[in-house]
């Protein structure tokens, strides 16, 4: 299974903590922000954007690794890791998206597709690594 | 892909992980690439031939 096993790794998983980790305080704030000072206008946009700005910041970095990884093996492993988790999302959220036009299923929030995202890359990683397994 | 690796690297009582440290990739790469599941890349393949002092068809073979 997949493990820290280089440089490249290691700054990426510390690069991933500190987004998620800002993640949770910029939302938290902005939570507050909307609860106590009821933020409207310009500062309401530009706040709830803020929120998200960790999440892109988190793309970029997993950008950022796959260009810092020299061992293109692993490389390799990873993309078809994500390839794996875009293509289960987007079939999770379109059959999602008929369901709740056609049976009224209820509503995902768009927030949840970046975390569904991930978890699927995480089902994603075993079968990719099974393929490369003597 | 097929490939001597194998062979080249038992000839040299080197270790999957030895070749690895001297490739600077991991362990689980010089399996994928010996066991032909992962073919490397032209760099990869050259350093591979540098290392063992061939050329890379001697080391890889075309099976098309």
């Amino acid at each position: 299974m997949w493990c820290i096993s280089n440089p490249a790794q290691s700054r990426y998983v510390v690069r991933m903590f500190v987004a998620a980790l800002l993640c949770v305080v910029f939302s938290s704030l902005a939570a507050v922000g909307f609860k106590f000072w009821h933020l409207t206008g310009v500062v309401a946009w530009v706040v709830a954007a803020v929120s998200a700005l960790p999440i892109v910041g988190a793309l970029i970095w997993t950008g950022a690794y796959l260009n810092e990884e020299k061992d293109e093996f692993q490389r390799n492993l990873f993309i078809q890791a994500i390839l794996g988790g875009i293509a289960m999302t987007l079939a999770t959220t379109t059959i999602w998206s008929y369901l709740e036009d056609f049976v009224h299923a209820p509503h995902l929030r768009l927030v949840w597709i970046y975390p569904m995202f991930w978890i699927f890359v995480l089902v994603a990683f075993p079968f990719v690594w099974l393929r490369y397994r003597s | 892909m097929k490939n001597r690796l194998r062979v080249l690297r038992a000839e040299r009582e080197w270790s999957q992980a030895d070749l690895a440290k001297q490739l600077e990739v991991s362990r689980q790469s010089v399996n994928a690439i010996e066991t032909g599941k992962f073919d490397p890349s032209l760099p990869l393949a050259f350093r591979l031939a540098r290392l063992f002092g061939m050329r890379i068809e001697e080391i890889f073979q075309d099976e098309s």
